[in-house]
Parts: C-alpha cells; sequence; structure tokens
C-alpha cells in the first residue's frame, strides 16, 4: 500500500492529513535468543541503572516539532537479561550497586545507552528505516574501581514494506540493532585488552 | 447474425479487459546459472537459504527469501529447507549481518567452533543459499486526482512505473567449503494504473516471478540436474 500510495502521488496527501497529529510513541518490543557460546568462568553481578531503564529518545520533524518517542529501557533490559548468563558461569542481577557489592561476585557489569540515531526513509531518501546505538559497556570491581570501560556501537536497519506503519518498521530497525548489539558484545567481550588482562587473573 | 449482441459486446469487452491485464502484467526474468562444482543431496540432509543484509543502502526482503524457501520445498524434485529466521535464531549471533560468514574460507573458520558445527550438524545442512538483491521502481509517470463530493467519490488519471528484481544466489557446500555455483535472476516489468471513477491496478508480479524462478533454478542446481 505504501509503495501504492508512493506511486500514484497520493502519499503527500496522507501525509499532509496525518501531519500535526502530535507525537507517535514507540515501545521497541522484540524477541532475542540466547547466544550459543561458550560460558567464562566468572560471577558478574548486572546492574541497569534508572538512565538506561527508562531510556527514550525523541525524534524531531524539520520544523522542530516532536515526531518519535522511542522507548527503548525495558527492551535493552531484556536483551543483556538474555545474553549475560549466556556468557558468564554465574550472573545475578541486582537493583542497586550496595547490592552488588555484598553479592560475594568477580564483578559488576553497568550497561549505559550514550547516543541514539533514527535515520527515516523521508529525510535519507533511502528505502531503508535505520537506528544507530552507541553504549558505554562499563566492568567494574565490587569496590566499584573500573576493571574496563570501552565503547559499542550497534545498528540496524529494515526495509520500506507494503502494509507495514512507520511504528512497526522503526522497531523492527530497532530490534535489528539490538541483535547487532548482542552479536558484537558477546563476541568481542574476551577480545577488548583490559577485560582479557582481567581474565587471566580469575 | 448474432442472436445475443449486448451479451456478444460484453464478452469482447471482457476479454479485452483480461488481455489488457495480461499485456499490462507482462514480467520479463532471465536466469543466469553459473556453475563451479558437483552437487548432490540426500534424503536427509537439508537446505537454507539466507538473505545478504550487508548493503548500505538496501536489506534483501525476508519476505522475497521466505518466498524462494517455500518454493524450493514444494512441488517436484522438492527439498528439505530450514526457515531463515528459524535457522539464524538457533545459530545466533553467529549468522547476524556484522558477524555472518562472507566468504567460504570465513565458513571453514567458523565451523572450528564446536557450537556452531554441532547446531549444523543438528539441522543437517548441506548447502547454504546466499541471496542478495532488490527490486527497483523507476519510470513513475502520469497522475491520478481523486474528488469527493455530495453526489459520490471519483478518481481520474493514469499512472505507470517499471519495476527491476535482481537477484543473485550464491550456493555454498558445507560439506567442502566452497561455493559451488551462482545463479543470477533479473526481472522487469512495467506496471499501470489507470483510474475512471475507481483506480484498477495492473501490477506487474515482478518479484513473485524472480522468487518462482530462482527457486525452480536452485532445486535443479542442488539436486545436480
Amino acid at each position: 500500500m505504501n509503495k501504492l500510495l508512493n506511486k500514484t502521488g497520493l502519499a503527500p496527501m496522507f501525509a499532509l492529513l496525518l501531519a500535526n497529529c502530535g507525537v507517535n510513541n514507540v515501545v521497541i518490543e522484540g524477541q532475542f535468543p540466547t547466544p550459543n557460546i561458550s560460558k567464562m568462568p566468572v560471577s558478574v553481578a548486572v546492574y541497569y541503572d534508572q538512565a538506561l531503564r527508562d531510556f527514550a529518545y525523541l525524534e524531531y520533524t524539520e520544523t522542530g516539532s516532536e515526531e518519535f518517542n522511542i522507548e527503548s529501557g525495558a527492551s535493552h533490559m531484556e536483551l543483556f537479561n538474555s545474553i549475560t548468563p549466556a556468557m558468564f558461569e554465574q550472573v545475578i542481577f541486582v537493583e542497586s550497586m550496595e547490592e552488588a557489592q555484598t553479592a560475594g561476585v568477580d564483578a559488576i557489569f553497568a550497561p549505559a545507552i550514550e547516543e541514539f540515531q533514527l535515520a527515516l526513509p523521508a529525510k535519507t531518501k533511502l528505502d531503508v528505516y535505520e537506528v544507530w546505538i552507541k553504549y558505554n559497556m562499563r566492568l567494574l570491581t565490587v569496590q566499584g574501581d573500573y576493571i574496563a570501560d570501552w565503547v559499542v556501537t550497534s545498528y540496524g536497519k529494515s526495509p520500506t514494506e507494503t502494509f507495514r506503519t512507520v511504528e512497526g518498521a522503526i522497531n523492527d530497525a530497532a530490534v535489528v540493532a539490538l541483535r547487532d548489539l548482542a552479536s558484537t558484545f558477546s563476541l568481542s567481550f574476551g577480545d577488548v585488552p583490559e577485560v582479557r588482562d582481567w581474565l587471566k587473573q580469575q | 447474425m448474432n442472436p445475443y449482441p449486448v451479451f456478444a459486446e460484453g464478452y469482447y469487452k471482457f476479454c479485452l479487459l483480461i488481455a489488457l491485464s495480461v499485456i499490462a502484467s507482462c514480467t520479463s526474468t532471465t536466469v543466469d546459472e553459473f556453475r563451479q562444482g558437483e552437487t548432490g543431496i540426500t534424503s536427509d540432509e537439508t537446505v537454507v537459504v539466507l538473505g545478504r543484509r550487508q548493503a548500505s543502502d538496501y536489506e534483501t526482503r525476508s519476505e522475497f527469501i521466505d518466498c524462494v524457501g517455500e518454493k524450493m520445498g514444494r512441488g517436484d524434485n522438492a527439498l528439505n529447507i530450514i526457515p531463515e529466521q528459524e535457522f539464524i535464531d538457533a545459530m545466533f549471533p553467529w549468522f547476524e549481518p556484522r558477524t555472518a560468514p562472507l566468504r567460504t574460507q570465513d565458513l571453514a573458520k567458523l565451523m572450528a567452533e564446536d557450537v556452531v558445527a554441532d547446531k549444523m550438524g543438528e539441522f543437517g545442512i548441506r548447502y547454504i543459499v546466499w541471496v542478495d538483491g532488490f527490486t527497483e521502481t523507476s519510470g513513475r509517470t502520469g497522475s491520478i486526482s481523486c474528488t469527493v463530493g455530495p453526489g459520490g467519490a471519483g478518481c481520474f488519471g493514469f499512472g505507470t512505473w517499471e519495476d527491476d528484481s535482481n537477484f543473485d544466489a550464491r550456493i555454498w557446500d558445507v560439506g567442502s567449503f566452497t561455493n559451488v555455483g551462482t545463479i543470477n535472476t533479473d526481472a522487469s516489468g512495467q506496471s499501470y494504473l489507470p483510474a475512471l471513477v475507481i483506480p484498477i491496478p495492473l501490477i506487474a508480479r515482478v518479484e513473485a516471478n524472480a522468487c518462482s524462478r530462482l527457486a525452480d533454478q536452485l532445486k535443479g542446481f542442488v539436486k545436480g540436474s
């Protein structure tokens, strides 16, 4: 239908009709499989700060009004809940850093989202929706000192499709980006120099 | 003398409309096959068709991959096909866009991982078919205007466009870690949208034809015929 609307020139009419209808809320939802990788022989406490739990990104139109509010905090937590038990021998999820410090683990893992970008076909003139996310991965000792602090970026895209809403396409692109994060993070974790040195000491 | 002139006139109009639809929906498809190695498959072996998603400006649509897999799995010479998403999820994170093997040498390295080799063995994968391509629309011309009034609504105008699908399929033999062949499918067709009160879409089924032809060719290729 989208293609038909574009081809017949009716898309701008619908776009005009839908303009100024307010911000569209998109809550990212997806399924994240458990990685098939070998577990590292360490115990890790996973802590999500409030900024990650409530993470939302606002996309603005070219005129500066709010267009999309993308909420991805819950899906990020779901993703890390799925991948960390497959990466480490023992994983506990904690509500605070204090709880982590008394949990008797080898390290605390605290991911943070630094940046989120969205590219829409209407702006890029490409037939794909794109999502780009930059993370700050932090691995800490139980005392709170840094073992490693590194940046991971993830990227996802989804093509424009017939009978698919913009919200659905954004969700699909974000889920691809989250899967990209999971694959990059789980496969490269042991290659981060500081993490590699720390793992050798365990 | 025709005893049913009204019926005859209606009949001819109907035939004209059908003929117009057929002409309008005409799609030309070209399939090129390049074989680099012997192929063959046993009844307990399977094939997985995967889409390449590394390009920055387009994406091989999963619907097209599903279509090719579905058509390869039914009819004469049907093969055991593993659905793309089921395979990618089971192999996670090794076949994601950033981590998927781009060359057969990368597949050999990947198979050195026990978890990957075990999963491949569970599925009984003999061939991996990598499909890369997209459908491009060009030559959009014409315009249609629609009006709504107290007496009713209607559209008037004419629109036309051309769709061109180009898909490459590379067949990897998982047993020997070699590329055993490449099949290229190129399909194009012109679509029309005349509107006389109501729009009548005469759509060329370009991607559907590309899917059908590619699936048939792949079936024959894998069987070694």
